[in-house]
């Protein structure tokens, strides 16, 4: 316990606290010098909440230690390259660390807690919509000052925007632990600014949890105005929590591309990088792009809130179809940030469990970066009904529709890459399997949401909450648990239990089926997405019924994943060879990866995914130089 | 280091610049004040950022061969000019975002309040600064110290008369000609938003550039910075100039463009 508090996360959080109390104080107390009301609902008032909010970010970075290297360097201190790890076992874990394979762990812990809050939540109010009628969250409810409704709205939001974040973490941790292995750098580009990158989420994520406490929201994750202007004042520290959120997100994605672009192996030209580190690329333009667009529109509406500036008022001259512009820029892109790494992983592993070459590899390159860049400009198909300009509806149809040729092209070439393969069925090779399968059902409810005229009947129905999930399970989900069954022995030089692994994905994949399926057929049918009930007349209540019980059954296998992922740290079969008969060069080193990485450096000589090619290599280890010069 | 020209013919190249980009803005404040052409002032406004980003920038530099030795100064510069160049790319989609708003929300006009002789002097007051730091750089990657200081402190003192004369000069004759009722209460329409926005960004910019050229006037003080080894002094500086690049789009936007309403 001891241990536990002199932690970096420990100290972080006690000066968040601090920081928030204090930042809150502060315009507290010039309110009162104005003459200001000083107390509300939720004992500050907004103005302060906001400014305690953002203080305690900024207390829990300089507490947690996030920035001690920065503010030395600019007091003229010099620090070492690479600092001596203090601490060993968890210990390392909590503490800020500039190696990126720890830092990747960090990245990946948080998400699966993350997950997990965010499943929670979900449960909770699947088991209100169990039956029609409200049964738990009625009127007469009083949680954190909401009623029964109040809260269902509040969970039903932060059940998407965290689930959201959660999975930018995971996919960080991923991309974070991987990418440098795969391209033989010794860390990331900027080790500091990848510690930043990952403390920062965390009071990010805190802020989020914060929400729920300061009278929720009831806007859903989108925030749109004029709602998200009258909501209490948690809706602020949703405002700032995705904010500060992005920040990890946008600073993690520069650090990426300039890995890459600088810190490569030698002979390893564009089109010899590991598919993975391809979608890497595209995934963190978009990310460091893109991500700037939904901090500015919450940013406007924050500051709509507390200076009564109109941007999105229409009875001030604003505009609240701007907001969904500007959100939108962000937010139909954030779902290639989300599943491009993930059809990466896809990629990366099928060849390896099939023993052919990849299929097509230029082809799979290049669609990761076309599905990146026409995700750019397809934004407004999200607003059909919005009452936006007519005119730009018929182009934004086309361009949403064109997404789906660089998406074709990755099926064809999976496809392909099975077509008459020695295939084997680990655990990750089934989730790449069930990633394939799921996605492909996200992928063909896709364009009919794109056509205007069906859009038109299934907007906000749950159709579009069935082709969502599909959409995110098969291009993150599946993909991101097959990375970590597929990496966690190099990570740890043990495997995961194999039984249980397939029992996770035996058990949540027809239970995934359900949900969808069941999700679709009664969005079809015209139940409303975002309600806490419905109208028992319509029918939908043994539906309903088994939708929950396959949310709760996806739950239990989860927390087989979790259980399966802490107890083989300890108690899994050795294995520190390489497991999966892989040509990737990590494996070709035992596991764990010493600190540094690898000892000798490599050389790429061939194709890296010429799977049962005689003769055919892709890395080569160079000899260390014989003397000690240099 | 080798140097292709030698100090004065770089610091003669800077004065260069500095006509040019005066000479535009004087042109494109004559533009704006007798036939109102948008496209010659967004003609104007890229050439402006294309001398910057070209020769104040030094955007060239991305191009450097900066040798194979990943542990050399020199490589790991080079690392950090992409690091802070793709930084830079992503702010500047926060300040096309706001752009973005305000188009949308005023189209062709602009606010009435705004005196357009006092867009052109606090103008005038950012490039003068730009003028000052790249004078400051040149003279450091030539090693010298002094001379660096000298006008980073100058370039320092314009930024901070620039930013104080857009919060309490401009942000309260706007106020007092009724762009918003009052403080807490602004926005008779989103005129007001839009103006606070846009300048209150960039000033935020420009205050995180002072508090860095703060940083490395303290470090160049104390001897860390050298004509080979100085990525500090050209991050500040490339950052300084980022600031003002925004302005170049953002000035013609709010004080030039449209009718004024």
């Amino acid at each position: 316990m001891k241990k536990f508090l002199a932690t970096a996360l420990a100290r972080g959080l006690l000066w968040q606290f601090a920081g928030t109390l204090l930042g809150a104080g502060l315009v507290t107390g010039i309110r009162a010098l104005m003459g200001l009301s000083v107390n509300d609902v939720f004992f500050f008032t907004e103005p302060a909440w906001v400014m305690g909010g953002f203080s305690g970010v900024i207390a829990f970075l300089l507490g947690s230690g996030a920035v001690s290297d920065w503010v030395k360097w600019a007091r003229g201190m010099d620090t070492p390259e690479h600092h001596e790890e203090p601490y060993s076992g968890w210990e390392k874990y909590f503490h800020v660390s500039l190696d990126h394979k720890v830092i990747g762990v960090q990245y990946t812990v948080v998400a699966l807690a993350l997950i997990s809050i965010g499943g929670l939540f979900a449960l909770i109010f699947r088991t209100e919509l169990a039956a029609s009628g409200l049964q738990f969250l009625t009127q007469d409810l009083n949680l954190f000052g909401q009623n029964g409704l109040q809260l269902y709205n509040t969970l039903m939001s932060l059940h998407g925007m965290i689930m959201i974040v959660s999975i930018l973490l995971g996919i960080a941790g991923i991309i974070n632990y991987v990418v440098p292995l795969l391209i033989g750098a010794q860390d990331m580009a900027f080790p500091r600014l990848n510690a930043f990158s990952f403390w920062i989420a965390v009071p990010a994520a805190v802020l989020l949890l914060m929400s729920l406490f300061l009278g929720g929201f009831d806007t859903g994750w989108t925030g749109y105005p004029p709602l998200s202007v009258r909501a209490p004042v948690g809706m602020q520290m949703f405002f700032l929590g995705v904010f500060v959120a992005g920040w990890s997100s946008i600073l993690g994605a520069l650090n990426v591309i300039a890995t890459v672009l600088r810190m490569r192996a030698k002979g390893m030209n564009a089109m010899r990088m590991p598919i993975f580190v391809w979608a890497a690329i595209a995934t963190s333009i978009i990310a460091l792009t893109a991500t700037q667009f939904i901090g500015l529109s919450f940013q406007l509406v924050m500051f709509q809130r507390l200076f009564g500036m109109g941007f999105f008022d229409p009875a001030k001259g604003g505009n609240p179809v701007l907001f969904q512009h500007l959100f939108w820029f962000y937010s139909h892109p954030a779902v290639y940030v989300f599943v491009l790494p993930g059809l990466g992983v896809i990629s990366e592993l099928l060849p390896v469990f099939a023993r052919k070459p990849l299929f097509g590899y230029r082809w799979i390159a290049m669609s990761s970066l076309g599905i990146a860049l026409v995700g750019f400009v397809v934004w407004a198909h999200h607003m059909f009904t919005s009452g936006m300009n007519e005119y730009l509806r018929l182009p934004f149809m086309y361009s949403t529709l064109l997404v789906a040729i660089p998406t074709g092209v990755k099926f064809f070439s999976w496809v392909a890459t099975l077509w008459k393969g020695k295939i084997t069925f680990p655990t990750p090779m089934l989730f790449v399997l069930g990633a394939i399968v799921v996605f492909l059902l996200g992928g063909l409810t896709g364009p009919p949401n794109a056509t205007v005229s069906v859009d038109l009947h299934l907007h906000d129905t749950y159709f579009i909450v069935g082709h969502f999930h599909d959409t995110i399970f098969g291009g993150f989900v599946f993909p991101f648990f097959a990375a970590l069954y597929y990496w966690f022995p190099k990570a740890t030089g043990r495997r995961m239990n194999e039984t249980l692994g397939k029992l996770h994905f035996w058990l949540m994949t027809p239970s995934f089926f359900v949900l969808t399926f069941g999700m679709m057929r009664i969005g079809l049918l015209g139940m409303r997405r975002r309600i806490a009930d419905y109208d028992a007349a319509l029918g939908f209540d043994a539906t309903h019924l088994a939708l929950t019980i396959a949310g709760y059954l996806i739950g239990l296998s989860v927390l087989i994943f979790i259980y399966n992922f802490f107890a083989s740290v300890k108690n899994g079969e050795k294995a520190d060879g390489n497991v999966w008969n892989s040509r990737s060069p990590e494996w070709q080193v035992p596991s764990p990866m010493p600190a540094h990485n690898y000892e000798q450096p490599f050389e790429v000589v061939g194709e890296p995914y010429d799977y049962g090619l005689e003769g055919s290599q892709y890395v080569k280890f160079i000899a260390p130089a014989k003397s000690g010069h240099k | 280091m080798s140097h292709t020209q030698d100090k004065s013919s770089a610091l003669g190249q800077g004065v260069m610049i500095f006509v040019y980009l005066a000479v535009l803005t004087v042109l494109e404040f004559f533009v704006a004040v007798t036939f109102n052409a948008i496209s010659i002032l967004l003609v104007v406004a890229v050439i402006k950022a294309a001398l910057v980003m070209y020769y104040y920038m030094h955007v060239y530099k991305l191009n450097n061969d900066d040798g194979t030795d990943e542990h050399s100064y020199q490589f790991k510069t080079g690392t950090n000019r992409i690091g802070l160049w793709l930084f830079l790319l992503s702010d500047a989609f926060v300040f096309a975002g706001l752009m973005t708003m305000r188009i949308n929300l005023l189209g062709l006009t602009r606010p009435h309040q705004l005196d357009q002789n006092l867009g052109l002097a606090v103008t005038a007051v950012l490039l003068v600064s730009s003028f000052f730091m790249n004078r400051g750089e040149t003279a450091m990657s030539y090693g010298d110290v002094k001379s660096f200081m000298n006008n980073t402190l100058i370039t320092g003192i314009l930024g901070l008369g620039f930013f104080l004369g857009v919060v309490f000069v401009e942000w309260r004759l706007a106020a007092h000609e009724g762009l918003i009722a009052s403080f807490g209460n602004p926005a008779v329409g989103p005129l007001g938003g839009v103006f606070y926005m846009m300048t209150g960004m960039h000033a935020f910019h420009v205050l995180t550039g002072l508090i860095f050229l703060g940083i490395v006037w303290n470090n160049a003080r104390k001897g860390l910075y050298t004509a080979e080894k100085h990525w500090g002094v050209e991050a500040a500086t490339v950052y300084w100039h980022f600031v003002d690049l925004v302005w170049i789009f953002f000035y013609p936007a709010l004080y030039l463009i449209g009718k004024a309403v």
